[in-house]
């Protein structure tokens, strides 16, 4: 069965860029959203078992999709995909729940090795 | 001569290009200054040149002095870089880097440099890394020191008659230091990075 996965970003570029990146062969079911709210309603719909998210939106941003899935104990797997890409901010996002990081712009080899190393393709 | 606006595309595309370059170059700060950099969202403007400084205005919201160091960039797109450095954040760079005394002021010209030249390097590369132009830039300068805003740029020198201001922002927590980089293009300028969006775009 396909894995439902959602694409999280403000830019329309960034998420065609990330979904380039995605491995070939993997099968997924992709959704988008622009911003987290729209990426909270995609994972109340089963759209979001994978998520790979921004940091820097509008309504509602990446640091607060992630309090909001750790303060109730919501399960997604979730992948930040940041511009800013500080140690400081990777390590606070870990501390917030999401399981790895990727530096914008993303390539499909770090994809690849984040999604291999947790056992997902 | 009349410039067209970014279409939705071209600005979605360009935005995010700057995003990514903002985002190396913040990194780069962070490890000089040994701190973490809060990052903008990247700001883009067409305007005329005798809109030029109302804009600055906007885009940097200092009332006081300010110090700015100039850099130009050239080959694939042609223009200025302007780090503009609020006055009272002058003093906190020298802080950060672990200089104990009150810096004299070619000390503290020569830190601003290097700081200039390490935001524009990154923020340049990232550009040109991301749409795969080449660009060639000149040392910095001092432009401005100890100046209102308002009194930068003088718009009637400037040889352009419209200009693209691209603006990103990096400041600190619990610090005076903030600065503001602008990379400026006249007309020409403008047309090549709409093409060379527009072949990043069509790309994919």
């Amino acid at each position: 069965m396909a894995t439902p996965i959602t694409i999280v970003d403000d830019s329309t570029m960034s998420r065609k860029l990330m979904i380039r990146a995605l491995p070939k062969n993997w099968d997924v079911e992709i959704s988008q959203a622009q911003n987290g709210q729209e990426a909270m309603e995609a994972y109340h719909q089963g759209k979001a078992d994978i998520m790979f998210l921004d940091l820097t939106m509008p309504v509602m941003d990446g640091y607060q999709v992630l309090e909001t899935l750790q303060k109730t104990g919501l399960n997604s797997f979730v992948i930040v995909v940041s511009a800013d890409i500080q140690p400081k901010a990777q390590e606070r996002v870990m501390q917030m729940g999401a399981m790895a990081f990727l530096k914008k712009p993303v390539n499909t080899e770090e994809v690849t090795a984040v999604l291999t190393e947790y056992g997902i393709i | 001569m009349s410039i067209a606006p970014l279409t939705e595309d071209q600005r979605d595309a360009l935005q995010e290009v700057l995003n990514i370059a903002m985002g190396q170059a913040g990194n780069s700060l962070a490890r000089i200054l040994d701190a973490f950099v809060e990052l903008s969202v990247p700001r883009i403007r067409f305007v005329e040149v005798s809109m030029v400084t109302s804009t600055i205005e906007e885009f940097v919201p200092c009332s006081g002095e300010v110090t700015a160091v100039r850099q130009a960039f050239f080959d694939d797109l042609r223009g200025e870089a302007l780090i503009i450095f609020d006055q009272n954040g002058c003093q906190d760079i020298a802080d950060l880097m672990g200089y104990d005394d009150h810096l004299d002021v070619q000390a503290q010209q020569e830190l601003l440099l290097d700081v200039s030249n390490v935001l524009v390097g990154a923020i340049l590369n990232g550009v040109t890394n991301t749409l795969g132009t080449h660009l060639s830039y000149s040392a910095p300068s001092i432009m401005a020191e100890r100046t209102l805003l308002n009194q930068i740029i003088t718009p009637e020198n400037v040889p352009w008659t419209h200009s693209a201001l691209l603006e990103v922002n990096y400041s600190l927590k619990d610090r005076d230091f903030r600065s503001h980089l602008l990379l400026f293009m006249a007309e020409e300028a403008i047309e090549a990075l709409r093409k060379a969006v527009d072949d990043f775009v069509e790309s994919f």
